[in-house]
């Protein structure tokens, strides 16, 4: 407990540490902002271009389906506002045999990774555009949502989130053995994409996959069906999925930290 | 004195290159399941719109056509992602782009022969299964010979064009440090207005014109026009090559002009 | 303070083939080899003394540095820091050890020191008092206040190796493990890092672990050495000893008027057999073998026959010692020195 709140007083401090590097580089935040807005831009043609053709797809309306746009985004946005790091993990930090230095510090070394990217600034964007869609949409949908309802989402979006995290440190870890994971971890996030789109019009394999494998699903498709339809069927595994995938996760990145060779001199 | 001995200069080049590949062979699979994975998101996504679309087969395009377009546009994509964007920025901010100048090559010559194994090796092993893959699961075009040929021709010039836009996506490390920003941006820009996501031909016709006027569309969309014969004859196979043709040469002179000015200020400022 | 009992680390390190077949060839079937780069070393080092840890190329000693910082796991055997497995109390240890990798940053890459040590600080719980104390001697001994406001990736080695010692300092840690901590220092600044190490040796009582190409780096900030060749202790003790146990010794002179060079030269190599002499102009150089002649024999058969005007008996090369050591262990044709 003690340990706990020495990290969360720590997480504090360098959290207040990435926001002054993020006044600090300006125009990279930018940047980075600005290409992310550029994705989304790109993602909401795609819906709108789709929508001249057909009223629905796969059941779902347009607004809807900027619903669960917007929606995705959210968890996705929260994980890369803490967790970016981990992609410096898979792309050069074992490589480079910089990864020691999480080693030789009094504190927990998953946290003394993320920690240095705390409030990666790519994710206010994404925040942003996420909540506006979700907005936009759900105002055309006459969405009334109950405060339980508004609980369940708030709750929804910060487990979507841990999804993400566990996915992106699974694939992240596999560089203890691989030296680099980051074409692995490209490879993941572009599946994870998928969660952007009702999987109502996938080949029910890929479906199954990106259900219980790689578990996107529950990042944005299932809260959506669950507060736009109420239909709470696979909703409620939401936690055991997470627990699970957390689980799985550490365990690699634990195993991977005991196999960790410091390359070079 | 044999005309072709400046090229073998670069020889090293290509095969370092080539070698440095191989060492990571679970890279080609993995592109592989990343392409295989955006091809069958697209084409799922695109199958369900052309079932439940009212006015029939939008654009003209029936299933299999639909389902070549995009699938090949997955694949063209792995011909294109050739790293050369990644390794110029990196050179540049590890300041070896200036070591490089000591050399007697040209510097946007090595990284073009360093990136034809990319190329090679992503399309063999990588491209060619994804496309088996597919051919056993699902209903595809096949294409008139002339077309395929047509098709080998275009995509040879996609991935010259694809060349030249990576370059100057690297070259940007000259200015920002926030290379990776960049290329997100190029990546989903280039995605989008090449066609990839959105055949061309089944964009609005507002969007779809400003994509004709952007260099992007002769990655993609080009040599599908070819292989899928959706073309007018002969001129309209001159036009498709010939704009092809056009936008290597322009986006050749635009590289030129911004490595001579990135030259002269690395002369001048140093490394 | 520091144990190491039959520590062992092994890797897998895939094979490559020449050229470009072999490239394609590895690309299908691909062999591993496994290296053992610390081959069931054990030795001891008691609290407070500075330690160099030498070894030829490929002696691991690196490796064992990475294992006694928790930063790699051993394959076998085990090492005990302050009574603590280092891998498996990774956050105990790293309150007591400070580490120095030359070649590989532990800072915040794109903030300023001063910035990273605040950071350091909370990390480890720093006192005030501690914090202040150390900041002053650094800002005396290291100069850390001109590196103020830039961004640690935009230093020069130097600069940024100061910081890394300064940080590896900054708690007070009890063990200091520095694996190549001068590399792009000038000659000022090295002594200052000697000067700031034995300062915190004598008075924290601090323990010092040092590996270093650097020979002159050794002989003034340790006082004891750890030599490693194929997995075994071939020598630990005073460095003063070892250099004593040098076979051959030098004298070198000058002189004035009397015979020529070559006279004196063929004169000493007759009447002291055993020795070789070498001109270089003026100056002549004997060298001796221990056993034979003491230097004290060399030099009054010296003073007797010339008229000596300069006379330089030096201490024995480090260098030269551990080639010897080396070769008497039955290991010849590699480097010596701190080479990692």
């Amino acid at each position: 407990m003690r340990e706990f709140l020495r990290h969360a007083r720590l997480a504090w401090y360098l959290g207040g540490i990435g926001l002054q590097r993020l006044m600090t580089y300006r125009a990279d935040f930018a940047l980075g902002a600005g290409a992310f807005l550029v994705r989304v831009g790109v993602q909401t043609a795609v819906v709108g271009v789709i929508f001249q053709f057909t009223p629905a797809v796969g059941g779902w309306t347009l607004h809807e389906m900027v619903f669960l746009l917007g929606f995705s985004l959210l968890p996705r946005s929260l994980d890369r506002l803490f967790t970016d790091q981990l992609w410096e993990l898979g792309r050069r930090l074992v490589q480079q045999g910089e990864f020691y230095r999480y080693l030789i510090r009094p504190v927990n070394p998953l946290f003394a990774l993320l920690s240095e990217r705390f409030f990666h600034p790519d994710g206010f964007g994404e925040l942003l555009v996420g909540a506006a869609l979700v907005a936009w949409a759900g105002h055309h949908l006459d969405l009334e949502l109950t405060p339980a309802q508004w609980l369940a989402a708030a709750v929804l979006v910060f487990l979507g989130a841990l999804i993400h995290m566990s996915v992106k440190l699974l694939f992240a870890s596999l560089s203890f053995w691989t030296v680099t994971s980051f074409p692995a971890m490209h490879a993941a996030n572009q599946i994870s994409e998928f969660a952007a789109y009702p999987l109502e019009i996938l080949h029910p394999v890929m479906r199954a996959f990106t259900t219980w494998c790689l578990p996107f699903a529950f990042t944005a498709y299932v809260p959506c069906t669950y507060l736009l339809s109420g239909d709470a069927g696979l909703v409620v595994w939401t936690p055991v999925v997470t627990a699970a995938a957390l689980a799985v996760s550490l365990t690699v990145w634990h195993r991977g930290l005991a196999t960790y060779e410091m390359t070079g001199s | 004195m044999n005309p072709l001995r400046p090229a073998f200069r670069y020889t090293p080049f290509v095969t370092g290159s080539l070698q440095s590949l191989l060492r990571y062979r679970s890279m080609f699979a993995i592109s592989a399941v990343t392409a295989a994975a955006s091809a069958a998101m697209m084409i799922f996504l695109w199958r369900a719109v052309h079932s439940s679309s009212p006015d029939g087969p939008p654009g003209g395009f029936d299933t299999a056509e639909l389902t070549t377009y995009l699938l090949v546009a997955q694949i063209l994509g792995l011909l294109h992602a050739n790293r050369v964007d990644d390794e110029v920025s990196a050179e540049v901010y590890r300041g070896h782009v200036a070591a490089m100048l000591l050399k007697p090559v040209s510097y946007p010559a090595v990284r073009a022969f360093a990136c034809l194994p990319v190329i090679g090796t992503n399309a063999l092993f990588a491209g060619l299964p994804v496309l088996l893959l597919f051919a056993l699961l699902v209903p595809l075009n096949v294409p008139r010979p002339v077309d395929a040929l047509l098709f080998a021709v275009s995509a040879v010039l996609s991935a010259a064009v694809a060349y030249l836009v990576n370059l100057l996506v690297g070259m940007a490390a000259f200015v920002t440090t926030n290379t990776w920003g960049i290329r997100l941006m190029k990546q989903t820009v280039v995605a989008f207005f090449s066609g990839q996501m959105v055949p061309v031909g089944l964009m609005p016709d507002a969007l779809a014109a400003v994509t004709r006027l952007l260099p992007f569309h002769t990655m993609v969309d080009s040599p599908l026009t070819l292989l899928l014969g959706r073309y007018d004859g002969v001129p309209g196979i001159l036009g498709v090559l010939g704009l092809q043709l056009l936008w290597t040469a322009v986006m050749c002179a635009v590289a030129a002009l911004v490595w001579r000015f990135a030259v002269r200020r690395l002369e001048v400022l140093g490394g | 303070m520091i144990v190491v009992e039959n520590l062992v680390k092994e890797f897998r390190v895939p094979e490559r083939e020449e050229g470009l077949s072999g490239s394609l060839r590895t690309l299908l079937t691909r062999r591993y080899r496994t290296v053992r780069a610390v081959d069931g070393v054990s030795f001891d080092i008691p609290a407070g003394s500075r330690t160099a840890y030498l070894g030829a190329n490929g002696a691991g000693k690196s490796t064992t540095v990475k294992m006694l910082t928790g930063v790699m796991t051993p394959t076998s055997g085990h090492c005990l820091v302050n009574g603590l497995e280092p891998y498996r109390n990774r956050r105990r240890t790293a309150r007591r050890i400070g580490v120095v990798f030359g070649q590989r940053s532990q800072l915040w890459w794109d903030l300023s020191v001063p910035d990273s040590f605040r950071i350091l600080r909370r990390i480890h719980d720093i006192p005030d008092a501690v914090y202040q104390r150390n900041l002053r001697l650094f800002r005396e001994l290291l100069d850390i206040d001109a590196l103020a406001t830039t961004a640690v990736r935009q230093l020069s080695l130097g600069q940024r190796m100061r910081a890394e010692i300064a940080a590896s300092l900054l708690h007070d840690p009890e063990v200091l493990f520095w694996d190549e901590p001068t590399i792009g220092l000038d000659m000022v600044l090295q002594e200052a890092v000697r000067e700031l190490v034995n300062r915190v040796n004598r008075e924290l009582g601090t323990t010092v672990l040092l590996t270093s190409h650097d020979l002159a780096d050794i002989t003034s900030i340790c006082d004891t050495a750890l030599v490693v060749d194929h997995g075994r202790v071939i020598y630990q003790g005073r460095i003063d000893q070892l250099l004593s146990t040098a076979g051959q010794r030098c004298v070198i002179f000058e002189y004035r008027g009397g015979p020529s060079p070559e006279a004196v030269a063929a004169e000493v190599e007759h009447a002291l057999p055993g020795t070789r002499v070498r001109l270089d102009g003026q100056r002549v150089r004997i060298d001796h073998p221990v056993g034979l002649l003491s230097s004290r024999e060399v030099l009054s058969f010296l003073l007797e026959r010339v008229d000596l005007t300069e006379c330089y008996v030096p201490e024995p090369d480090l260098g030269t010692v551990l080639k010897e050591l080396y070769t008497r262990n039955g290991h010849r044709g590699r480097a010596p020195g701190g080479a990692a």
